[in-house]
């Protein structure tokens, strides 16, 4: 059994760091992963270079299961969140070692510093979930602008400073620091292309994202072996499989279709068995009856009337013969994706692609929701093109936090008054009306703001406004301002690493940004890319929450299980197959 | 709520300001050892969930299940090299502070010897100055003073050099096995840090026994 430290926790997470550190921000550099095979690959993905790690330390597996689990959500930020993690934990060390907290009265000075430390996470992340996105609509969301994705999906022709032109700024940014300077520009016109294609007009616009996010195995079809720029977007939808049974010239006329899920009759043929009809006496029983289930088997074929067969199992020989012998083709093993999604979409023309089925969808006039299109993604070896895929999936998540709306909590809603206006979207003469002085202020989804630091600039300097406008009355380290001025401090870290290169650059932004004029910011003129202030907030409270968590764990015991698979749940390493079973409830939990 | 209920109340008071400096050190010295273990997980090691047992450091593995301590391993040992039993230059220190307290003890010894176990109690009490960064040093430096301040009382009327004779004598053979030391551990040594390590260590053991031979002269 072991007593955790604050030290632990701390070195964990400096390790971490220190790892990560080296390929976060614009001058950071990749990791090449190898095999044994000989297998190579380059990659600045955080989350990835997290998982090829080999930890078998619970802290530091428990912080990367929590980094994955957020990347999940938002596709980014890994690499912020391990470095946020790591300030954060150094300032409440640092804060709990220089404070006395004398209400209690402790064994030891490590055990008062744990103890602190644990009261100071519990508050930071008490202050962040009720006044964190008050001060970010007050102090951040100013400086930047609001995307519509009604705006964005629109078919007119603007100027170049345009909407459709801010999320491909938004999406380029992404996909900059995730896979170079490149080919970003590329890849993001090809995925506003696509997320084009896959609206669906009549529901709210998020569905339609998180359609692409859900059936995003299906709608993609990794290619090995070709550039980058080769990607391109098909319409129709990709199926994975060959033929099993040779396919029939369609000549582009529609086909119908049948989707099985199970085994078809008949098995009463084993591959390799010779059936010889109309033979002797001897087995003359025998195989009139199987004669006469094939001819069953083939009038039931041929009653339905399809030419293809979309089956999610393998099906026997027998039915593959019969199958072709009815003139209608196989296609075995669909994955259950690609079934489902096929399953949503209606009436198909049927033609060749490789080695895959495409399948093209007819428009039908009555309802034209959608126009089906799939996302060929080429990649030069098999590891940069899952990791291209990879990208792609993240944008969209990306996207998807990016209009994901802030909880305005019951509390703060009864608080102020909702003014639903426009004035702070924009318009497409890039023109962003000033808001008025008693606008409420609301975080909206939607928001972006230049990349580059500027959202832990304001966000740090709106903090410390806070805590000194907060009445001086608690002064304690657990007190509003303190804890205020604590985040404020561990935000800094993340512009801090990307100006590493140059602290006079550091200084210079962090002067230019909180000088200038809300009314005369110019989101869009910046180089410096755009990023989302949803996920920013997101990331920020995740972090607590881990801060939080890690903090809290007292004691670790060393079972003697085997390892555990990815799949199991970290939070529980010390419940699962402990010997003495009455110490279980005790360990996890704090003392205090 | 205390473990140890009623136990002795700890009243808990900032660092001072010497702390202050230890903990900084300290710092630095984790931020090397982040370092250098982010370094060796990007090589493969495997992080386990171990701590080292005379450290406390995370141990590593590398992939022939070899267990890895980067702060015991790599970095100078932190206590070390205020040891003057590991250390040359902690030797020599030592040796200096004995020489101060004997110069100081020796006067007041001349007036009476007669005045004996008070005056000799006064010079075994004068606290030696330790070095600022040495837990480990200081509790293992602070019985020395006490053993071997009794021989230079009693011996206060003999020249400084005599009765220097047995301290350098000491410092010289703690060297001597210091430099046999590190001579077998360069022999087997497999890594190029640890080498270099060897290499100074050894260096700097010559010169100090160079200097030892010119105080004793």
């Amino acid at each position: 059994m072991e007593h955790l430290h604050l030290e632990h926790v701390l070195q964990t997470v400096c390790v971490l760091e220190s790892v990560v550190l080296r390929s976060f921000g614009p001058e950071g550099g990749q990791v090449l992963f190898t095999r044994d095979t000989g297998q190579a690959m380059l990659s600045r993905s955080g989350s990835r270079i997290l998982t090829a790690l080999r930890l078998e330390h619970p802290l530091a597996r428990m912080m990367v299961e929590c980094v994955l689990k957020h990347s999940t959500v938002t596709g980014d930020g890994s690499k912020t969140f391990i470095l946020l993690l790591a300030s954060l934990l150094r300032m409440i060390q640092k804060t709990a070692c220089k404070e006395p907290n004398v209400s209690h009265t402790y064994n030891s000075r490590e055990t008062a510093e744990a103890s602190t430390a644990r009261h100071l996470a519990d508050k930071m992340l008490a202050f962040a979930l009720e006044e964190l996105d008050d001060i970010i609509a007050m102090g951040v969301v100013p400086y930047g602008c609001c995307l519509s994705w009604e705006d964005f999906t629109a078919k007119t022709k603007l100027p170049a400073c345009t909407i459709n032109h801010c999320v491909q700024k938004l999406l380029a940014s992404f996909f900059h620091s995730r896979l170079g300077r490149t080919h970003c520009d590329f890849i993001s016109n090809l995925t506003c292309e696509m997320l084009t294609h896959w609206k669906f007009k009549r529901d709210l616009p998020s569905s339609s994202l998180q359609f692409v996010n859900d059936n995003f195995a299906a709608l993609h079809t990794p290619v090995s072996g070709f550039p980058i720029s080769c990607s391109r977007l098909i319409e129709g939808q990709v199926i994975h499989r060959d033929f099993a049974t040779p396919c029939p010239q369609t000549d582009h006329q529609p086909v119908k279709a049948v989707v099985v899920t199970g085994c078809l009759q008949p098995k009463l043929l084993n591959a390799g068995e010779v059936l010889v009809l109309g033979c002797g006496e001897q087995g003359r029983e025998e195989n009139s009856r199987k004669e006469s289930s094939i001819v069953q088997f083939t009038a039931w074929l041929q009653s339905l009337g399809a030419s293809v067969l979309l089956s999610a199992v393998k099906q026997s020989a027998a039915v593959l013969a019969l199958a072709a012998q009815a003139e209608m083709c196989i296609v075995e093993c669909v994955s259950e994706d690609e079934l489902s999604l096929f399953a949503q979409l209606i009436k198909i023309e049927l033609f060749l692609f490789h080695r895959y089925v495409h399948v093209a969808f007819h428009d039908s006039e009555e309802r034209v929701t959608v126009k089906p299109c799939s996302l060929v993604i080429c990649g030069t070896g098999e590891g940069q093109t899952d990791q291209y895929a990879c990208a792609f999936q993240d944008a969209i998540r990306m996207l998807l936090s990016t209009w994901k709306p802030i909880g305005i909590t019951a509390t703060t809603a009864s608080k102020k008054t909702f003014q639903p206006d426009k004035s702070t979207c924009l318009h497409v003469d890039n023109q962003i009306v000033k808001a008025s002085p008693f606008q409420q202020y609301v975080l909206e989804p939607g928001c972006v703001i230049p990349a580059g630091g500027t959202f832990e600039f304001l966000l740090n300097h709106a903090l410390l406004q806070h805590g000194s406008s907060c009445s001086i009355s608690d002064d304690t380290i657990m007190g509003v301002p303190a804890v205020s001025q604590l985040l404020a401090n561990a935000l800094l870290s993340v512009p801090r690493h990307i100006y590493s290169y140059s602290l006079r650059r550091f200084l210079q932004t962090q002067t230019r940004l909180l000088k200038t004029d809300v009314s005369s910011v110019q989101v869009f003129t910046s180089d410096s890319g755009l990023e989302s202030v949803s996920c920013k907030y997101q990331l920020l409270v995740a972090v607590l929450q881990c801060v939080s968590s890690l903090l809290h764990v007292d004691t670790v015991l060393h079972t003697h299980t085997a390892l555990h698979t990815p799949s199991h749940r970290l939070a529980n390493i010390s419940w699962e197959g402990t010997e003495d079973e009455r110490n279980t409830n005790s360990i996890l939990t704090s003392f205090w | 709520m205390a473990l140890n209920g009623g136990d002795e109340d700890f009243e808990w008071e900032p660092p001072t300001e010497a702390e202050m400096k230890v903990i900084q050190a300290r710092r630095e010295r984790q931020d090397k050892i982040s370092k250098l273990m982010g370094d060796y997980l990007l090589k493969g090691y495997k992080m386990l969930g171990e701590c080292c047992d005379v450290c406390g450091t995370i141990l590593l593995q590398d992939k022939q299940k070899k267990n890895y301590c980067v702060s015991c391993q790599e970095l100078d040992s932190d206590v070390d090299k205020d040891n003057p039993a590991l250390n040359a230059q902690a030797a020599l220190s030592q040796v200096r502070e004995r020489q101060l307290a004997a110069q100081s003890t020796a006067p007041s010894q001349a007036p009476g010897i007669n005045e004996g176990p008070s005056s000799s109690q006064a010079s075994v009490s004068v606290p030696l100055p330790r070095p600022e960064h040495c837990e480990g040093a200081a509790a293992g430096g602070e019985s020395s003073p006490a053993s071997t301040c009794c021989p230079i009382s009693f011996t206060s009327f003999i020249p400084q050099t005599a009765g220097l004779q047995p301290v350098l004598q000491e410092a010289e053979e703690a060297i001597l096995t210091k430099l046999r030391w590190a001579t077998n551990q360069l022999q087997s040594s497999a890594s190029l840090e640890s080498s270099i390590q060897l290499c100074s260590l050894i260096a700097s053991c010559a010169n100090s026994l160079r200097s030892l031979k010119e105080l004793s002269q």
